[in-house]
């Protein structure tokens, strides 16, 4: 059991809930990604503000975002629920929401399309046993193609204008939060939920439809990097590289790489999870990162995904100011998150009194029970406490950084 | 389970495209010379087939809930994590896999 670093977080059922439904809203947008970057590309270069702008080619733009983008949401999402059947009815379904739509209609297409399937598939189940030999086929065409048609025309006159005025709420919200100057504090909710592993369901199912939204309007969005900015990631895992547990050191470069460069930041997560106060040292660093982007009017024009430097590289949009804000903000955050986590750390000071990662300043009773369940662990499975994470932890560390 | 019964080792995530495809990069060659598929899967999708799931702590109420009676192995960290160790030697050398 790997149970010797952290109990199982408490209350995961609620936890599970919201990480399921928040997991099939970004399922449904995260295999799309390579349209939503495409998209993003072709709006850089494009429109008239971009790096080559160009009347003819920028008229890809529209279509893309309000066609191409929600009917592949609504597509997938179809899929998740009843295959390639549901896949085609989710994505007819779509239209119905898309067409009249006036702002994109990715919410929309998250519960029409899934909406669609689920209801061909009840069909299905219905008359799976009673069509007649030679006839399947016609059932099965005519069902799907009448339950699409029926959920076109349902969803473009009941459910588009109730999404409509939705994502209308949603996007004034957030119009609220940075008029307010408020948009920092998203911070504090946001990378808690990360590290319990709602990173996903956070910017693709939330933050990414309305980013794409506002992106369209105005060429650039801030909420892409409200999630996805690495530098807090960043902060945390160098802070824990300096001043981190000493048993821990050695697995953390190869895990700054992956964050930093591959964009995978779930490898940061557990080292917030085996010492929960490090959570203040990403909060501080997030907060302070979208400060700086706020303040500075910077903007992604799609989602990075995955939250990689390179990605940020690619979505950053023309105008020197931009630039200067999102790197600015991106480098200060990971500095703020490796100044308080330094901090949190006792600058090693607590690493070298105690090398079995205890920790006598934090003293409250979170810190004792986590050191004497160390400790039982370590006496019970001595040998595989003390040599067995270190040593692996620089072979696949090595390996993985070789590539 | 024995190790050596182990012909399908799915690592499933999230979103089954991130760190799982990460993971299962690392098993796959861990585990090249044994007959082990490895194949990584968004944690609601665990194929019907698989004989064992490794998934991050964080995400093993879910994971259970989907493998239905499939031994899930849960890990902390992503890089030489000490119950992912000890799933590959009981793959390779046999030994009780426990869950």
């Amino acid at each position: 059991m790997a149970t010797t670093y952290t109990p199982e977080p408490a209350g995961s059922g609620i936890r599970a809930n919201i990480q399921r439904l928040g997991g099939r809203m970004a399922a449904m947008v995260m295999p799309n990604i390579g349209a939503f970057i495409a998209w993003g590309l072709i709006t850089a270069l494009f429109i008239p503000t971009g790096w080559l702008p160009n009347k003819e080619l920028g008229e890809l733009v529209d279509p893309m975002i309000k066609f191409l983008l929600p009917l592949l949401i609504g597509y997938t999402g179809g899929r998740m629920v009843h295959g390639q059947r549901g896949a085609v009815v989710g994505a007819v379904a779509t239209v119905g929401i898309v067409v009249g739509a006036e702002v994109p209609m990715f919410l929309g297409a998250m519960i029409t399309g899934p909406l669609a399937a689920y209801l061909l598939r009840l069909f299905d189940g219905l008359v799976q046993d009673r069509v007649r030999t030679g006839f399947e086929m016609l059932v099965d065409n005519f069902s799907a193609g009448i339950v699409g048609a029926a959920m076109a025309v349902a969803g473009n006159r009941v459910i588009g204008p109730v999404m409509n005025t939705f994502t209308e709420w949603a996007g004034d919200g957030v119009g609220w939060l940075v008029d307010h100057d408020l948009l920092p504090l998203t911070s504090l909710l946001i990378e808690p939920a990360k590290v319990l592993f709602l990173n996903n369901a956070v910017n693709h199912g939330v933050l990414g439809p309305l980013g794409v939204q506002e992106a369209a309007q105005h060429g650039k969005s801030v909420l892409f990097m409200l999630e996805s900015n690495p530098g807090p990631g960043l902060g945390v895992l160098l802070a824990y590289w300096f001043f981190g547990p000493r048993r821990l050191r050695p697995s953390v470069p190869a895990a700054a790489v992956i964050h930093f460069f591959g964009g995978i930041h779930e490898i940061y997560f557990p080292y917030i999870l085996m010492k929960p106060r490090m959570m203040l040292a990403a909060m501080a660093g997030g907060v302070t990162g979208v400060a700086i982007f706020v303040a500075t009017g910077a903007g992604l024009v799609a989602t990075p995904s995955p939250g990689s430097i390179f990605a940020y590289l690619a979505q950053t949009p023309r105008g020197a100011g931009n630039w200067v804000g999102v790197y600015t903000g991106l480098v200060a955050s990971a500095a703020v998150s490796f100044g308080v986590g330094a901090a949190l750390l006792g600058f090693g000071k607590l690493a070298e009194s105690d090398p079995e990662d205890g920790d006598p300043a934090a003293g409250e009773g979170e810190g004792a029970a986590e050191e004497s369940a160390a400790d039982k662990s370590a006496t019970k499975e001595s040998t595989d406490e003390q040599t067995g994470p270190q040593e692996p932890a620089d072979g696949a560390a090595r390996e993985t950084t070789a590539h | 389970m024995n190790g050596k019964d182990i012909r399908k080792l799915v690592i499933a995530c999230d979103a089954g495209m991130g760190s799982s495809v990460m993971l299962a990069g690392q098993l796959r060659k861990a585990l090249r010379k044994q007959d082990v598929a490895v194949e990584h899967t968004p944690v609601d999708a665990i194929p019907a087939d698989a004989d064992v799931v490794v998934c991050h702590t964080g995400l093993a109420a879910r994971a259970r809930r989907g493998a239905g009676g499939t031994p899930v192995i849960p890990f902390e960290v992503y890089l030489g994590d000490p119950a992912v160790d000890r799933l590959v030697k009981a793959i390779k050398d046999g030994g009780e896999v426990d869950a």
